[in-house]
């Protein structure tokens, strides 16, 4: 047996598959093979080597993370076996788009309306004491005897506020009730 | 099957779960198909460890081997009902696992985002801390030991891909020449003959290195 030959049938020769006269030429050629030992020794050092690599073991997430996924695929099989179920779960939905459609489609019809009605109105006639002005009177503070806080020192001026430019209110012709 | 199976699951856990335990897999899978569907609970906590290594050994990547393992029961879980009760669950397991594993590879050597992947991996290995786990053995002999597990490491992933997934299955899940035959669906000859050719890259590669 050469080298060729030796290599051809090694993995019958490691799993001791070679017949009695293939297994003793097997031995022969290593026995005088420097080349062929070494390769044979690898080839079993390097298989214990693997064999005593540390195994891995799941993730502690990986019972929840199966767990979820096979009850999603629980929902999904009930639907689709149950044609009852699979039915109602189509009709819920269909509605629920239907009804959801139709409120949207109310709500867009509703602002039209409004952007484009504009009623006129008679100018209110505005009459807001505020905005106060409030003066700090200092002196008082100076003098003392006061809190820093204490509202006797704050004095609230009232003026008059010019109406030049009455509002404008725009009212839909038909109130949608938002 | 009920969605009474969902309730069951919360008591998923690693380890065999209690009555199912001391039954083969084909009366746990025969007592699932009935509907008791904690028999499923023990078919994960059978095979889960031993899914997620095959696959990890041959893909090289813990947590995508997760991933798989995960999609792995998914698909055993959907398609129970139709599997052949004649033969063994377990070759049925492996047979999705592998067919999941190929298809990864098959993906990766399109993504450039491997190459990026190996790189850091080779990093994370020339640096990672000593471990002292044998205060017992010679530092030297412990380097030795590291310095070689990374290469048999290595050494399976240069292999092909479907030789390598026929290594895994003969060296390291120790599968008979007739169940990796069946599992990767090939005839006996060509298991034999990429085993041969596996064996023979991979002694090929480690054998430098032991000198």
């Amino acid at each position: 047996m050469d080298c060729c030959e030796f290599r051809e049938h090694y993995s019958d020769f490691a799993d001791g598959l070679l017949d009695d006269e293939g297994e003793l030429r097997a031995r022969r050629h290593l026995s005088l093979c420097a080349p062929c030992r070494r390769f044979d020794a690898a080839f079993r050092t390097g298989v214990s080597a693997l064999r005593d690599l540390p195994s891995v073991q799941p993730s502690r997430s990986f019972g929840d993370r199966l767990r979820r996924r096979l009850g999603h695929e629980l929902v999904v099989r009930a639907l689709a076996v149950d044609p009852i179920s699979g039915a109602v779960a189509a009709m819920l939905v269909m509605v629920t788009i239907g009804l959801v459609t139709w409120d949207l489609a109310e709500l867009h019809a509703t602002r039209r309306v409004a952007s484009t009605v504009a009623v006129g109105a008679p100018p209110p006639a505005v009459r807001i004491p505020a905005p106060v002005q409030i003066r700090l009177d200092t002196e008082q503070i100076f003098r003392g005897g006061f809190h820093p806080f204490d509202p006797v020192l704050f004095v609230a001026d009232t003026f008059p506020i010019q109406d030049t430019n009455p509002p404008r209110l725009d009212v839909p012709a038909v109130w949608g009730g938002r | 099957m009920t969605l009474v199976a969902h309730e069951s699951l919360r008591a998923t856990r690693p380890g065999p779960t209690s009555a199912f335990a001391e039954l083969d897999d084909s009366h746990v899978v025969q007592a699932f198909l009935d509907g008791r569907s904690r028999a499923f609970d023990e078919l994960v906590a059978r095979y889960q460890a031993r899914l997620l290594n095959f696959i990890y050994r041959t893909i090289g990547d813990r947590e995508r081997a997760e991933d798989l393992v995960q999609e792995v029961f998914i698909r055993i879980y959907r398609h129970l009902h139709r599997f052949d009760q004649t033969k063994k669950f377990s070759t049925w397991a492996y047979t999705i696992a592998s067919n999941l594993a190929k298809n990864e590879l098959r993906n990766r050597s399109r993504n450039p985002l491997v190459l990026f992947q190996a790189i850091k991996k080779n990093w994370d290995a020339d640096h990672r801390p000593l471990q002292f786990e044998d205060s017992s053995t010679r530092p030297d002999d412990m380097y030795r030991k590291r310095h070689l597990r990374a290469l048999v490491e290595q050494s399976v992933e240069q292999l092909p891909e479907h030789h390598r997934v026929v290594f895994v299955l003969r060296e390291l899940e120790g599968k008979t020449y007739e169940e990796i035959a069946e599992i990767t669906r090939c005839n006996l000859g060509t298991v034999k003959s990429r085993l041969n050719r596996a064996r023979n890259s991979f002694a090929s590669i480690i054998a430098p290195h032991l000198d």
